[in-house]
């Protein structure tokens, strides 16, 4: 019988005591994680990785996949010459393999002082989103660096490999904040980038509340690798449950703006917001970048299985 | 454009000051949000730092302004001029007679000569006075010289259609008369012109010789356009000569160019009787005689409606004038009335007197008389050169009294008293001529305090005189009628039934034919203080005798149609219970009949009369309009009316400006603004209400609809 209290992992595994108590234990519980095994974050091209995986590189080696032939050198391994074609031909040639590599999967998470809003609040949404994807690049053994944007900078917890350290990832997430003060996502983002190395899917979660949004989309298209947005906002951005002369204070910034928001008002600001939206997608498919805007209410397995499968994030 | 008032135009001193609202920083609820990125991009009220904030375009400002610069232009009295089309003293005469209320005009004719006259004022100089004159049975001035038009307006909405034939020609007297006290006036008739009807159907109400009682210039505004009617033009009951059966004479006109066809309908006491549809050729009277009448009816109403038609449809739309559809007769008492002869024996008198319809004479002497049995039965006493000791409490009519009486003190005789002129309007004289009367002797009788004059001779000493003595009607003839050559005359049966008439109370005489707002003179019964007199409609008045002990009332608010009802006032008995006028049962009087008669009146209309119960002492009468006149509503031209006037041009009017105010499309911009300002302010509610008004109506939709 599998032991599913939390904390147990697949197989019985006693838990670490890593597990963080920020994050709802029930979230994660063993059915969810299994699933979640399943998945693999899609690469629609083969990048060259660090150390042997599972993954197609384009580099020749060792796999059991055929690619191609060519002339024996002196020094090849004479395992890998097809005897066959000696025999037909009587000349060496070497077989060349399919290598399967490892990618590293980018998690960034906005934690700027507007994703602390919202109820539930977008961090947390964030945080459970960044784990769940994080386990799945784990799962496939694939390296998983996690980044947090704060104020101008990225920072980044040390990547790490294999399904074991997913408590690691957890505890770290757990003990991500909302940082107060403002907030430059494009000027995280051009930090994140110059540290990347290795291509691989990024996945970036953020509300995108800043005026350099598309700039930061932009940079982090800049690294090749295969961007995902996860646009997430909070249900009373999406509909402000509003009434009356309002002075409106940012949570961010300080800065305080007044309006009558009355139906009219209202009226301008769905539009409004649709069209920001609209904006963000058309400049995502400029740069190849999946946009997947999520409000923070959505359940978090609709997230994974049906939202980022149908934006084809994960297979 | 000018003003009236330019002061008000300091109104517009608030325009700055609801900028100034405006300018300054509203007082807002703070609320954090996560991000005000997308709010900064939309809002456009940003505020600024200062307490003074820029001023934006808003909706409800720019409203807010016209609104005041709207209150301020209304209360300054904006108005152009332009030239005057009226002179500076108008007088308005406003026809209301009866054929005014004809419909062939929305929604009446006395409706749209309203609205023309008070439309006509928009032509009046500034300075304007208006007096207004209201022309139904008689001219009533309702406006005296306003200088407001709103008030000359009001008198002018405030007349109302008369049920009488008109008087026009009074009408424009009174307006001359009130025109002449200005220089420069001008009398205004709106009419459907009934001056020129009358004088086109021989009535000689509007001639060419009095066109010069007026000196001011006369403009007439016509209303009316069809002379589509149908009337009732007469009514009367007569009386079979068995005294038995009665019938109705029903007289319906037809106005109107064409052939229609109308139903009759006869109604007694309320309850139909008969109906039947007439063929009414056009500009033609058709005659019916109803002879169904029930016994026992006491009023009989003919009404005129839609005819059946051979395809059983009506000719709507025909009778432009309703108010002369309908006419009430009263019927004559059928109770038989005892008349007491007491005299020597004259066969003039017992002839006269027994011709009368519904008489019963008997005769005495002088002799006999003390021992006659039943006196209290007789309605009335005839003493012919022979008076009682004691006059009975009983109509009389006294022959050539021998000597002094309560009837009157005698102080001699004449010989061949020359005969006065008969007054015109005397009832009594009605249909009589006596200018060929000639009296050999007759009593010189002082006329006494009751008594009216009927005949005079000599030195006014009355030949014959009547009057209601302590309530009872009382007429003395002074001289012997075997004294005068009046029994051979032709006079003498049309006196002696108008003599029994009036002391019977069958008198057709002064209740005949009651005009509306004619006066009617009501006897007073005797013990009587008043008469109450009950309206058609149901409503009751009371009159009162203007001095103590007079014999009779007049009422004059007959201006409805319809029966009437006039009961006596009396005073409440020491029991409790109302006297009786009249005792229990008679006995069999022990006169010797003469002969006993139930003829009926030969004139139709008798419309008042008695009712035949004896106990009941009510006086019934019918107002009808039975105006020819009227009743041909084929409006005129007014050119007649316009003769009246002086030829001269009016150079006053030429020289005058009207003024047209601005205030009522000022007002209604005002209330659109209003209603404006209120929805843009509450567009929020309203938008609410509206979907959820939506909402409500979609949930209440069939799903297989809501579906499709």
């Amino acid at each position: 019988m599998t032991d599913s209290r939390p904390g147990t992992l697949p197989g019985g595994r006693a838990r670490p005591d890593l597990l963080p108590s920020a994050i709802d234990p029930t979230v994660f519980d063993e059915a969810f994680l299994r699933q979640l095994e399943r998945l693999t974050l899609v690469m629609r091209k083969a990048v060259q990785g660090g150390t042997k995986g599972v993954r197609r590189s384009p580099k020749r080696g060792q796999s059991v996949e055929f690619t191609d032939y060519r002339d024996y050198a002196l020094g090849d391994d004479l395992r890998s010459l097809d005897w066959n074609v000696y025999a037909r031909l009587e000349k060496l040639f070497i077989k060349l393999f399919v290598e399967e590599e490892d990618v590293t999967v980018h998690v960034l998470l906005d934690a700027s002082a507007s994703m602390g809003h919202g109820a539930p609040d977008k961090l947390l949404f964030g945080k459970r989103a960044a784990a769940a994807l994080a386990y799945v690049g784990l799962a496939s053994y694939d390296r998983v660096s996690i980044a947090i944007l704060q104020g101008r900078v990225a920072r980044r917890f040390p990547a790490v490999r294999g399904s074991g350290r997913v408590f690691q990832v957890l505890a770290d997430l757990s003990a991500v904040r909302a940082a107060p003060g403002p907030s430059d996502l494009a000027a995280a983002a051009r930090h994140y980038a110059s540290q990347v190395t290795q291509r691989g899917p990024l996945i970036f979660i953020s509300d995108l509340f800043d005026p350099n949004a598309e700039r930061a989309i932009s940079e982090l298209a800049g690294t090749r690798s295969e961007v995902s947005v996860l646009h997430t906002l909070s249900p009373d951005e999406i509909e402000p449950q509003l009434e009356g002369d309002l002075r409106l204070v940012d949570g961010e910034t300080g800065a305080s703006v007044d309006v009558t928001a009355d139906l009219v008002a209202l009226d301008a600001y769905r539009i409004r917001l649709a069209t920001w939206q609209a904006d963000l997608e058309s400049h995502c498919w400029k740069r190849r970048v999946a946009y997947v805007p999520v409000p923070s209410t959505l359940p978090l397995a609709d997230l994974v299985f049906a939202e980022l499968r149908r934006r084809r994030v994960v297979a | 454009m000018a003003f009236l008032a330019p002061i008000a135009l300091l109104g517009l001193l608030f325009v700055p000051l609801i900028v100034a609202f405006y300018m300054l920083r509203l007082r807002r609820a703070e609320r954090v949000v996560s991000s005000t990125y997308l709010w900064q991009q939309l809002v456009r009220d940003v505020e600024a730092n200062a307490p003074w904030q820029r001023l934006r375009r808003s909706l409800l400002l720019l409203l807010q302004l016209l609104l005041v610069v709207a209150l301020a232009l209304l209360v300054a009295r904006p108005f152009t001029e332009r030239a005057a089309t009226l002179a500076r003293d108008l007088v308005i005469v406003v026809d209301a007679t009866a054929s005014m209320a004809a419909t062939d005009v929305f929604p009446d004719r006395l409706t749209a000569a309203k609205r023309a006259a008070i439309e006509a004022l928009a032509g009046l100089p500034a300075d304007a006075r208006v007096s207004v004159v209201a022309a139904g049975n008689s001219a009533r001035v309702v406006a005296n010289e306003v200088s407001d038009r709103g008030r000359a307006s009001r008198a002018i909405e405030g007349i109302e259609v008369a049920s009488a034939g008109g008087n026009l020609s009074e009408a424009l007297t009174l307006a001359g008369a009130l025109g002449a006290r200005a220089r420069g006036a001008e009398v205004l008739v709106v009419t459907d012109d009934a001056g020129e009807r009358s004088a086109a159907a021989g009535g000689g109400e509007v001639t060419a010789g009095e066109r010069d009682r007026l000196r001011v210039p006369v403009r007439v505004l016509t209303v009316g356009r069809d002379r589509d009617n149908q009337a009732i033009a007469a009514l009367a009951v007569r009386v079979d000569p068995s005294g038995l059966k009665r019938s109705a004479f029903v007289s319906v006109s037809n106005s109107a160019p064409s052939r229609v066809i109308r139903r009759l309908q006869i109604l007694a006491d309320g309850s139909p009787v008969t109906a039947r549809d007439l063929q009414l050729e056009a500009l033609t009277r058709a005659d019916v005689v109803i002879d169904e009448l029930p016994p026992g009816t006491r009023i009989v109403e003919a009404r005129l409606g839609m005819g059946g038609g051979d395809d059983g449809r009506g000719d709507e739309g025909a009778d432009q004038l309703r108010i002369d559809d309908a006419a009430w007769a009263i019927v004559p008492p059928d109770r038989l009335q005892r008349v007491l002869l007491v005299g020597p024996g004259n066969v003039y008198l017992q002839n006269a007197l027994a011709l009368l319809p519904n008489v019963e004479v008997y005769g005495a002497t002088p002799t006999e008389y003390p021992t006659t049995t039943g006196k209290e039965s007789f309605d009335l006493f005839v003493f012919d050169g022979w008076l009682p000791p004691e006059l009975p409490d009983k109509p009389i009519l006294a022959i050539g009294p021998p000597s002094t009486s309560p009837l009157g003190t005698v102080k001699g005789t004449f010989s061949e008293p020359a005969v006065a002129e008969a007054p015109a309007d005397e009832p009594l004289l009605r249909n009589v001529d006596l200018s060929r009367l000639h009296v050999a002797q007759a009593q010189r009788i002082e006329l006494p305090d009751w008594a009216r004059p009927v005949l005079t001779g000599p030195a006014n000493a009355p030949l014959i005189y009547a009057g209601s003595r302590m309530g009872l009607p009382t007429a003395v003839v002074a001289f012997d009628l075997r004294q005068s050559d009046l029994p051979l005359q032709v006079a003498w049966p049309i006196l002696t039934a108008n003599l029994a008439g009036e002391l019977l109370g069958l008198a057709p005489s002064n209740l005949d034919s009651v005009r509306p707002g004619s006066p009617v003179e009501l006897p007073l019964v005797r013990d009587a203080t008043g008469v109450r007199v009950t309206l058609p409609d149901g409503t009751t008045r009371e009159i009162l005798p203007s001095a103590t002990g007079a014999s009779s009332v007049t009422f004059v608010m007959t201006t409805q149609l319809g029966p009437y009802r006039a009961d006596p006032i009396l005073p409440r008995s020491p029991a409790g219970s109302a006297p009786t006028p009249s005792g229990p049962a008679p006995p069999t009087p022990s006169g010797s009949p003469f002969r006993g008669q139930s003829n009926s009146d030969p004139s139709p209309g008798t419309s008042p009369a008695t009712t035949g119960d004896a106990s009941d002492p009510s006086i019934r009468f019918a107002v009808n309009l039975f105006d020819p006149n009227e009743s041909n509503i084929a409006p005129g031209d007014g050119s007649r009316l316009a003769a009246w006037g002086t030829d001269q041009p009016n150079t006053a009017a030429a020289n005058g400006r009207a003024r047209d105010e601005w205030w009522v499309p000022i007002v209604l911009l005002v209330l659109l603004l209003l209603v404006l300002e209120w929805l843009v302010y509450e567009r929020d509610g309203a938008r609410r209400l509206l979907e959820a008004t939506r909402a409500g109506v979609t949930s209440l939709m069939p799903r297989r609809r809501r579906r499709a």
